[in-house]
């Protein structure tokens, strides 16, 4: 077989498939995401853009799992301990802005992102943000 | 310096260590493991898997739904 038949890696129909299909899920999600960022804040149809994506990902990793990215057999105790200080001070300054009802002088990181979030744009960029992490914990 | 300045810099200052953290375990031979790497070994066990899946649905409803 002269090397002229063999199809090139990106003319191959599977991989050409697969790029039509993320596009397709691209524009889908992209769509959604637009669509939860128009819902007023504790709405009822707010409620049900957010639990859509929880059950649709719960459902493939329940019934039809991705091929998983292994996770490593063990950790380095003081790279995760690293992590653990970090995680730690942000539970903990969060905990005590908590503790004092968010007061104005110590707002709580709710108060300080929820006005970031007010334009639709930004609301329904974040929004689709937090479904592909859905999405990457399902691989994981 | 007012009180909620220093609590919005305390807040900026952590989740800036954790970029920093997440770009040097990037690194070739680091022993730092990425936010992926240690997620993954917490979400070996099954309820590790869900409670780390419930943490992240309730991330959404808290920031989207309220």
């Amino acid at each position: 077989m002269a090397t002229d038949d063999v199809p090139r890696r990106h003319d191959r129909p599977g991989r050409q498939r697969n790029r039509v299909r993320t596009a397709a899920i691209g524009i889908v999600l992209a769509g959604y995401a637009w669509a939860a960022g128009s819902t007023a804040p504790f709405s009822a149809t707010a409620l049900v853009f957010v639990l859509i994506p929880g059950v649709v990902l719960a459902s493939i990793a329940y019934w039809w799992p991705p091929e998983r990215i292994p996770p490593p057999d063990k950790l380095d105790i003081t790279g995760v301990s690293y992590w653990a200080i970090c995680v730690a001070a942000l539970f903990e300054w969060e905990a005590s802005a908590y503790k004092d009802n968010s007061l104005p002088w110590h707002p709580s990181l709710t108060d300080l992102i929820n006005p970031l979030l007010g334009p639709h744009p930004i609301k329904s960029a974040a929004f689709l943000l937090w479904v592909l992490v859905g999405w990457a914990l399902v691989r994981r | 310096m007012s009180t909620r300045v220093l609590t919005i810099a305390v807040f900026a200052i952590v989740i800036a260590a954790m970029f920093a953290l997440e770009f040097l375990a990037r690194r070739p031979g680091s022993r730092i493991p990425t936010v992926g790497q240690w997620l993954g070994y917490l979400m070996r066990p099954r309820i590790g898997r869900v409670l780390i899946f419930l943490g992240w649905w309730w991330l959404g409803w808290h920031y989207f739904a309220r």
